[in-house]
């Protein structure tokens, strides 16, 4: 999975190496939800570089105020003191209290990206300042501001590699307010899943012909004898003959005759029909031929080894198809 | 024309951020700027309104090479004004410089803190200058504005309003002060860790070493506190109060000078001070001076107590100390305004107070000779050439005044004969140049004379305006003699509580113009009165009074492990506290979720069957299905279930309110049972 790197050489780089493993280990006892609450036991806090330069500013100011015995030194020390130490509380407070909820991702495309949507809940008086979330280990923050009592919504992408069911990467919280002195974080594994498609094919072919309807074959009269019904708007892939050009003339959009020829040939897609060999390459295929049947309003249905969806058309069929081609 | 103020309004976050850490920083430098070199103050406050002026017409800031170039200068003028790049005045310098050139590239937020952290340097510097409380108050405010541009830096979402942040950094403060309190309370107070450099001493006021005139005139104008005096009993005339400071006997035509005598020192005439009637007990918080120097009331025979220093007496009466006094001195005294001193009879080393230059004052030394000549003198010890002299001072037209003029080379010659005006200074430097051109060894005194009471706590102050210079004179059989010739010129300014007033500034003027003298003076005797608290407090709290504050706690003999203990008592106990509040914090349950539990509960007792979490809707109703419809109870029980309900709708404000009526209806309900 794309969220477990793989581990530095361990004698290369023997520390990052156990780093690394301690961090795997330490995830890997997260639990899994959807629902986080932030509490002692999961938000973590230590110093930033600006803190740690803060500590050295205090020492230098207290050994003056020792060394020129200034009491109003000393009063000054203490007070930043005792305000780090509540920018402490604060930034820990921050965070800790604070509810995220994962709000169920949409299945997409591999290649594109897939846009987490994650709700915080602030059920704290007052405003929560500062709050950014990240996958873990990336750098992209999404900032956000929790008004007291109430909700706000943040958003992170990422971009899965590979078709398939994919658990919603770990997730990271941080904060830095008030002074920016501590660093206040927690890691989150949401328990939900990303469906991840095939990626479509760009330019792939016309889709394959229909199959004669089954048990009705020897019925079905030969492609352009159909009974007319009507007509209809043009839709791509249209044969020619279908066009009704005199009307196509007159008013000035292209128009085609609505047959019941279509419909006694059903549209099958196969792993066959590509005419690919390699498996990625077939289910891309297919994944384009189900997008561009559906554009075209036709019923399709999908044979993929053991499985069959019967032809159909429509949003459900649609996801029914990418979902079985995402899985197999 | 957009109004300016709207335009302000307008101007991007950046912009807006970048003007009020400008702001911020000139506030912290703003105090400095009497101390730095003329060139830092002018090139820092051009280098910020370049950078203000960048951030208000969003033009983009300069390139790093100018910021090189600016470097390599201010450190080359910084080395060529200081000498040197280490020490107090020239780590200020090069802070202010730093600060102001960091400006010009704040661009990401360790830039911020970079000023954050100079900042806090510079804060501190002012300590070294004054601690008063208008400075603690300055320095307040400087905090504020440094945490609420942090807090400002830390809020990365929109353009959040400043009073916001600055509301969050006085809230802040205001949590951190009660741990300022308890550290500085218990912090134990160390002895420098190694040597304060020399000129952390420099360029503060006081009574000097050495007397040139025109010294004392700009001490006089100095309206600040050389210290503060806690009579015990009733306190002495005022005539009586002269605290001793150096005591100059060599004179070389321009300045006084303590004695350089061609004596050795165990050949010199003794002290011999002799002391009678009743001593005046007092204790003294004495302002750094900087100097080594004790004040204390003439004659001290006895060494006063206090801690950290050593002190001596020298032969000419005055007291001293090892070190010089930085810091707030506190120290109890008993002083006998009734004394003698000096050999009675001539001795070796009188001579020296007869020395005068040779060459200086040809009409002073005319003037002592014809007097000398005079035959009504003839016989005289001195008494009454000094009475003499004292009466030409009174009645030849002389003038007590701040404002002189400059002086010539011989300055004795114009007093008496040409300006006829001065103060204390010139009248005791002419007064003993003409008592020695009549043979009679005299020298010049300095200290302090007089001061006033403050009617709000009782103290005494003594100011630097009250520096004074009188003489002594060595009279046969009676040893030296004090003789104020200032008090013959003007009375009032000796022995009264008329205090010469300095005139005021452009700012007190039009603040003070308008208030009546009394008023002024009560404002400004309970703001002295403040400042003392201030002084005796904080600025005063030693390792004594620490210690002192371990004994009322209750401990048997302190010491500063105890100190330790102490704190680390507290931060445990604390820690305790919050590990308890988290766990209740926990635990604490919402009042309206307490208040239907109860309710729920009352209902099972009375065989409602209820099904867990239900809402008091569902109550209401499975009562009166239980107990019918028209069954009082159960109407009255469902009316206040349903208030219940619509109260958990309500506003949090509402909420808060009307819990409590609801929750005293539920104990005078009467639940069936």
């Amino acid at each position: 999975m794309s969220v477990a790197p793989s581990l530095p050489h361990p004698l290369l780089r023997p520390m990052a190496h156990v780093r690394a493993q301690f961090q795997r280990w330490w995830q890997a006892r997260l639990p899994l939800t959807d629902i986080f609450t932030l509490t002692q036991r999961n938000v973590y806090i230590l110093p930033t570089r600006p803190g740690l330069m803060l500590g050295v500013t205090l020492l230098v100011l207290l050994v003056a105020s020792i060394n020129y015995q200034l009491n109003l030194g000393y009063l000054l020390t203490f007070l930043l003191a005792g305000c780090s130490l509540v920018a402490m509380q604060v930034c820990h407070a921050t965070l800790r209290g604070l509810t995220m909820h994962l709000i169920a991702p949409y299945p997409v495309f591999t290649g594109a990206t897939a846009i987490i949507g994650i709700n915080l809940e602030n059920r704290r008086q007052s405003t929560r300042f500062g709050i950014g979330l990240a996958l873990l280990g990336s750098d992209h923050w999404s900032w956000t501001d929790v008004p007291a009592q109430a909700n706000a919504t943040v958003h992170v992408a990422f971009k899965p590699e590979r078709r398939g069911l994919h658990r919603v990467p770990a997730l990271t919280a941080e904060t830095h307010f008030p002074l920016g002195t501590f660093r206040v974080w927690t890691v989150w594994r949401p328990a939900a899943q990303v469906l991840v498609y095939p990626a479509p094919e760009p330019h792939a072919p016309a889709l394959p012909l229909g199959e004669p309807r089954a048990g009705d074959a020897a019925a079905a009269p030969g492609p352009g004898s159909g009974d007319y019904d009507g007509i209809r708007a043009y839709r791509r892939g249209d044969p020619l003959k279908l066009v009704v050009w005199k009307k196509a003339a007159r008013a000035n959009e292209l128009v085609s005759r609505d047959t019941q020829q279509v419909q006694r040939h059903e549209l099958w897609l196969e792993p066959q029909k590509t005419g690919l060999s390699q498996p990625e390459q077939q289910l891309s295929r297919l994944c384009a031929w189900v997008l561009q049947a559906e554009q075209q309003g036709l019923d399709y249905g999908l044979r993929l080894g053991g499985l069959e969806i019967k032809p159909a058309h429509g949003e459900a069929q649609k996801r029914r198809c990418l979902q079985a081609l995402a899985l197999c | 024309m957009l109004n300016p103020l709207h335009h302000l309004r307008l101007l991007p976050r950046d912009s807006r951020d970048t003007l009020f850490m400008l702001l911020v920083i000139a506030w912290v430098v703003l105090p400095q700027v009497s101390h730095l070199p003329l060139w830092c103050s002018l090139l820092s406050g051009a280098v910020m309104l370049w950078r203000g002026w960048l951030a208000v017409t969003l033009r983009p800031l300069p390139s790093r090479w100018w910021l090189w170039l600016l470097l390599v200068l201010t450190v080359g003028a910084t080395l060529f004004t200081h000498k040197t790049l280490l020490g107090r005045d020239a780590g200020l310098t090069l802070i202010v410089v730093l600060l102001a050139l960091k400006t010009l590239e704040l661009r990401a937020r360790r830039d911020a803190f970079v000023v954050f952290f100079l900042s806090f340097f510079m804060m501190l510097s002012n300590f070294f200058f004054s601690q008063s409380l208008l400075t603690a108050g300055a320095m307040l405010i400087a905090l504020l504005g440094l945490l609420t541009a942090l807090v400002n830096a830390h809020m990365p979402v929109g353009k959040p309003p400043l009073l916001q942040a600055a509301r969050i950094a006085g809230s802040m403060t205001l949590l951190g002060a009660p741990i300022m309190v308890l550290l500085f309370l218990l912090f134990p107070r160390l002895a420098p860790l190694w040597g304060v450099p020399s000129d952390a001493m420099s360029g503060r006021s006081g009574l000097s070493a050495t007397m040139q005139v025109g010294n004392i005139a700009s001490l006089a104008l100095d309206d600040s506190i050389a210290m503060r005096i806690r009579f015990e009993g009733a306190p002495p005339r005022q005539s009586d109060l002269y605290f001793r400071g150096p005591v100059l006997s060599s004179f070389d035509g321009r300045s006084w000078q303590p004695l350089r005598s061609g004596l050795p020192a165990q050949l010199r005439p003794l002290p011999h001070l002799q002391v009678q009637g009743a001593p005046v007990n007092y204790q003294v918080t004495l302002e750094p001076n900087q100097r080594p120097w004790l004040l204390l009331l003439d004659a001290t025979p006895n060494a006063p107590l206090l801690t950290g220093f050593e002190a001596r007496m020298t032969p000419e009466l005055q007291w001293l100390v090892e070190r010089p006094i930085t810091d707030l001195l506190r120290y109890t005294a008993r002083s006998y305004p009734d004394f003698s001193h000096g050999p009675l009879r001539p001795v070796a080393g009188l001579q020296d107070y007869l020395e005068l230059p040779i060459g200086f004052n040809p009409r002073t030394l005319q003037l002592a000779a014809e007097m000398r000549r005079d035959p009504r003198y003839a016989a005289d010890d001195g008494t009454q050439l000094i009475a003499a002299v004292l009466q030409r001072l009174r009645s030849g037209g002389y003038v007590y005044t701040l404002e002189p003029g400059v002086y010539g080379r011989d300055s004795a010659d114009e007093f008496w004969f040409d300006r006829k005006e001065g103060f204390c200074e010139h009248i005791a430097s002419s007064f003993v140049i003409l008592l020695r051109a009549l043979k009679l060894p005299a020298r010049v005194v300095t200290g302090y004379q007089g001061g006033e009471q403050n009617p709000v706590d009782g103290f005494w102050t003594v100011r630097q305006s009250d520096a004074h210079a009188w003489a002594e004179v060595w009279l046969n059989g009676r040893g030296w003699v004090r003789v104020d010739p200032t008090a013959a010129v003007a009375p009032g300014r000796v022995g009264s509580l008329q205090r010469l007033q300095a005139p005021r500034g452009v700012i007190t003027e039009a603040l003070l113009g308008n208030v009546s003298p009394a008023l002024a003076l009560n404002l400004r005797a309970v703001w002295d009165a403040v400042n003392n608290r201030w002084n005796q407090s904080v600025l005063n709290y030693t390792q004594r009074t620490q210690l002192n504050l371990l004994k009322d706690l209750g401990f048997e003999s302190p010491s500063w492990e105890d100190l330790i203990y102490l704190l680390i008592g507290i931060v445990v106990l604390a820690s305790l506290g919050g590990a308890a509040w988290t766990l209740w914090e926990r635990l604490r349950q919402d009042p309206w979720l307490r208040l239907l539990a109860q309710a729920a509960k009352r209902l099972q007792k009375a065989g409602v069957q209820l099904a867990p979490n239900s809402p008091p809707r569902r109550m209401a109703e499975q009562l009166s299905a239980q107990l019918g419809p028209e069954h009082p109870a159960a109407q009255r029980i469902g009316d206040w279930l349903l208030r219940l309900e619509a109260l958990r709708y309500a506003p949090p404000a509402a909420q808060h309110s009307r819990l409590p009526a609801l929750q005293r209806e539920f104990k005078r309900l009467h639940w069936p049972t």
